[in-house]
C-alpha cells in the first residue's frame, strides 16, 4: 500500500463480499444496505520514531446502513450486516466496538445505521 | 542560544544491521552507574565502580517469516544466544551511540482486539560510545 487512498480501497475490497454496497468514501447518495468507510476522530495518530518516515495509526469508522422500513426488520438486517462486516475484516486491522444503532435521514429515506470503529497502521517512506 | 528540542521523531536505530524504524514506537537507552559513597574526614568522596546499559524497545509485532524483525530476533536468541548484536542508535542527527546487546527472545501474542506489540529490554554488553 502506498497511499492512504490505497488503505481505504483495500479495506473496501476486503468488505466487498458482504451483502451491501461498499463505499470507500462518503457517497453523495447512499443505496441501502450500505457499508461506508469514513475517517474517525482522531483520524491519524503519529507513532513517532524517525521523522524521515511518515508512520501513523489510521482510524476509520465503518458505517453499516440499512433501510428503516420496519423496526424489527431493519434491526435484524443491521445485525446481520454488522456480523458479516466483522467476519470480513482483513488481517492487520484492530477491530473496536460497534456503537448503538440510530436513525438518520438521507434524502427522502430513513436509514438505520451503526458505526464500527477500526484502525490500522500505515507507513509512508518519503523518497 | 536558542532552545534545542529533539523528539522521538529524531530517533533511528538498527539492531544487527536491521532497520527497526518502521515497527518501533519507542526506543530508550539508559546507562545506570553504580556509585560508592565514602564518608571521609574531609567530607564525602564518590567513586564509580560500574556502569550497566539497558536498551528498551517497544515495537509492533511483525511475525510473518521472511524479513520479519521479530523472527530475526528470535533466531538470533535461539541459534547464537551468546553472540552480541551490534546496535547503532541515533538519538538525534549527529548523536550516534554504538554498542552491543545480548540477544533476547521477543514476546509473542497479545490481547484482542489490539495490535500485537513486543516489549524488549536488552542488556548492553559493551558501554555505549558516543
Amino acid at each position: 500500500m502506498t497511499t492512504l487512498l490505497d488503505v481505504r480501497n483495500d479495506l473496501a475490497t476486503a468488505l466487498a463480499g458482504v451483502a451491501a454496497s461498499v463505499y470507500p468514501v462518503a457517497p453523495e447518495a447512499v443505496i441501502p444496505p450500505a457499508c461506508v468507510i469514513i475517517p474517525d476522530s482522531p483520524w491519524l495518530e503519529s507513532t513517532l520514531i524517525n521523522g524521515a518516515v511518515t508512520k501513523v495509526k489510521v482510524n476509520f469508522v465503518v458505517t453499516a446502513a440499512v433501510a428503516n422500513n420496519s423496526n424489527s426488520g431493519a434491526l435484524d438486517q443491521l445485525e446481520a450486516l454488522i456480523i458479516s462486516i466483522l467476519g470480513a475484516m482483513p488481517s492487520g486491522y484492530v477491530v473496536g466496538d460497534v456503537q448503538r444503532p440510530s436513525i438518520i435521514s438521507v434524502g427522502a429515506s430513513n436509514l438505520l445505521v451503526a458505526d464500527l470503529n477500526v484502525s490500522t497502521y500505515f507507513t509512508q517512506i518519503n523518497t | 542560544m536558542p532552545t534545542t528540542i529533539v523528539t522521538g521523531r529524531d530517533i533511528t536505530f538498527t539492531i544487527d544491521g536491521d532497520d527497526f524504524d518502521a515497527q518501533a514506537t519507542s526506543a530508550i537507552l539508559t546507562i545506570e552507574s553504580t556509585i560508592n559513597t565514602y564518608q571521609t574526614l574531609d567530607g564525602k568522596a564518590y567513586y564509580t565502580t560500574d556502569t550497566q546499559g539497558t536498551f528498551a524497545v517497544e515495537m509492533l509485532a511483525d511475525w510473518p517469516a521472511g524479513g520479519s524483525l521479530c523472527n530475526a530476533l528470535w533466531t538470533a536468541a535461539d541459534t547464537a544466544p551468546n553472540t552480541p548484536l551490534a546496535v547503532v542508535f541515533t538519538a538525534a542527527s549527529g548523536s550516534v551511540f554504538n554498542f552491543d546487546v545480548q540477544p533476547i527472545f521477543p514476546s509473542a501474542g497479545g490481547t484482542a482486539p489490539d495490535a500485537q506489540t513486543v516489549s524488549l529490554s536488552f542488556t548492553c554488553v559493551t558501554t555505549p560510545t558516543l
